[in-house]
């Protein structure tokens, strides 16, 4: 069998598994496959940045904590608005922040960018903090699910979790398919060309200052429609969404899960969550396993999860 | 013939250490405008600051009668003056193909295009194979250019500097550690491509020089010695002083 053969039979089994999920997973198992698919879609969006246009940035976090801010202030002061209008606007709200942010940061290489990137996570996390009227600090602010209205199908109640499950695998199916396409225009070859050698990319005509904040704000629009999600979801969004393990917490997803291959930050998106739900429920230090995990990922699987297959084919 | 390029007064020096000590110099339309020098004379920089890797500390760079001195490398490539490099410059982890793609793609303004899906973009590929038959590129077209033998990296590189379809095309020392049969071959196709073409070489190898050149410079420490015809370089006496020899340019035995 060719590879492509079983890349698509496995992305059949996958996206059928994952549509007839709620009929043969129990809630809380439902509930636990809706938080792999938004860090899914997280995971990716730093996976842009690391794995595609070879920046390695530990702020993604601020553009999930900026798209779950905005939805919650939308939610809050605007629970009129349409759903998905909702979600789009706060995605376009990381966005401009990406753009922002970027033009900023995107001339520093390396370890300085990464730094500058986390640096304004943090400047951000300082806001959400203290801008108490506006964030309520720490206490941070509770929403209600507003109705979603689908035509043809009309009022449809988000209350219901099946309902909601298949809303977020909407959204992030969608989030992904952009993604995956993304990557196989014109602009996401450039974005391939800063990884792969920037100079000469230059010599060639390409603008790298422009192409690489281009690539840091879409980065940052699909972590901020994750952030959107993870607000839909919980309810309830607070400084814990913007803070530094948001950052860490992806970053790690995406080693372990694999850098190198598109799905491979899925993988790790759902490797990661389920392996620390399941730790969590004898023990408070997670952290320490999950450490230990990414270390064991780094020396000894460096292609991450993803790569596993390939050793398998190392025999023939 | 009109002036493609000119450079008034260029010098550049780091921290201190002049390179280059007011250059003054006209590469005209269609010429094909050879800089020799021993080692250290400054050749190298001079490339650089023309294609914008430095920025000159004095002097002024005209191309086309535009003042084109410390632009940004990509906005002097998008005029179209296109350079290969001496340490061969590709994207390794690239096909052969995509390579060459690289280039079209930013020939054809489309590197910020993100509404069409590149496998299925007919004008991109089509571009892509005319600059492979070109260079004869299309029997390796599939390889990672890290795989390709050095000779056919040199071609690549040459494919890269040409795919844009540049009015001014710079060679830093294309053949430079070629066997004679390669370096033939990458001859062949320099002159080939660039026909009707303005031609900058910086090239060591003299019967390479020679056989392309219809001008020639010669730089030493930071400063032109001599620019003229090839049989007035060949004569002057200072350039024999400096870095010909007293005796037959050297050629390569055969």
């Amino acid at each position: 069998m060719s590879r492509t053969r079983i890349h698509q039979i496995a992305g059949i089994i996958i996206s059928a598994l994952l549509l007839l999920a709620p009929f043969y997973l129990p809630e809380i198992r439902v509930h636990l496959l809706i938080e792999i698919l938004i860090f899914a879609l997280f995971a990716l969006s730093f996976n842009l940045l690391y794995g595609y246009a070879g920046l390695l940035c530990f702020g993604i976090g601020a553009f999930f904590g900026i798209g779950a801010y905005v939805y919650a202030l939308l939610l809050t002061h605007l629970p009129q608005m349409p759903l998905l209008l909702g979600l789009l606007i706060s995605a376009f709200g990381a966005w401009l922040a990406g753009i922002a942010i970027g033009f900023l940061s995107v001339r520093l290489r390396g370890a300085y960018f990464a730094l500058i990137t986390f640096a304004f996570q943090m400047f951000l996390y300082a806001v959400a903090l203290k801008w108490r009227s506006v964030t309520n600090g720490d206490d941070g602010i509770g929403v209600t699910r507003p109705e979603f209205y689908l035509p043809l199908f009309g009022k449809i109640s988000l209350m219901n979790i099946i309902n909601l499950y298949y809303l977020i695998l909407g959204v992030v199916a969608l989030g992904v398919l952009l993604a995956y396409l993304f990557l196989k225009t014109p602009l996401g070859n450039s974005a391939v060309c800063m990884r792969e050698n920037e100079t000469r990319s230059s010599f060639l005509g390409y603008d790298s200052f422009l192409t690489k904040v281009t690539i840091f704000s879409l980065s940052g629009f699909l972590a901020g429609l994750a952030g959107s999600l993870f607000v839909l979801f919980n309810e309830f969004v607070a400084t814990n969404c913007i803070d530094m393990n948001m950052s860490f917490a992806v970053v790690l997803m995406a080693i372990i899960g694999g850098t190198g291959q598109f799905f491979g930050p899925v993988i790790g998106a759902a490797f990661y969550t389920a392996f620390q739900n399941w730790l969590s429920s004898f023990t408070q230090h997670w952290w320490l396993f999950v450490g230990a995990l990414y270390v064991a990922t780094v020396l000894y699987l460096p292609g991450g999860l993803v790569s596993i297959a390939n050793l398998f084919k190392r025999g023939d | 013939m009109g002036c493609a390029l000119k450079l008034e007064n260029i010098h550049k020096d780091f921290s201190g250490l002049q390179v280059l000590k007011g250059i003054h110099l006209e590469i005209k339309e269609g010429e094909r405008h050879a800089i020799i020098g021993p080692n250290g004379a400054g050749k190298s920089t001079l490339f650089n600051i023309i294609t914008g890797l430095y920025k000159p500390s004095k002097g002024r760079l005209l191309f086309r009668e535009k003042d084109i001195t410390g632009w940004p490398i990509h906005k002097i490539s998008r005029m179209k003056i296109s350079r290969s490099f001496q340490i061969t410059n590709l994207y390794p982890r690239m096909t052969v193909f995509e390579n060459v793609r690289n280039a079209v793609i930013s020939k054809l303004n489309r590197r910020f295009d993100w509404l069409h899906l590149l496998d299925n973009d007919q004008e991109i590929n089509e571009e892509t194979e005319r600059i492979l038959s070109l260079l004869s590129l299309e029997g390796v077209r599939n390889f990672l250019a890290a795989e390709l033998s050095y000779g056919a990296q040199r071609e690549l590189e040459i494919a890269l500097t040409l795919a844009r379809d540049p009015i001014l095309i710079m060679l830093d020392e294309p053949t430079a550690g070629l066997n004679t049969e390669e370096t033939r071959k990458v001859v062949e196709i320099i002159r080939r491509v660039t026909e009707r073409k303005t031609l900058v070489i910086v090239e060591h190898d003299m019967e390479v020089v020679f056989s392309l050149a219809s001008r020639i410079t010669v730089l030493n420490y930071g400063r032109i010695l001599a620019t003229g015809a090839p049989d007035e370089v060949r004569e002057n006496e200072e350039v024999k002083n400096a870095y010909l020899g007293k005796k037959q340019y050297v050629t390569r035995s055969q």
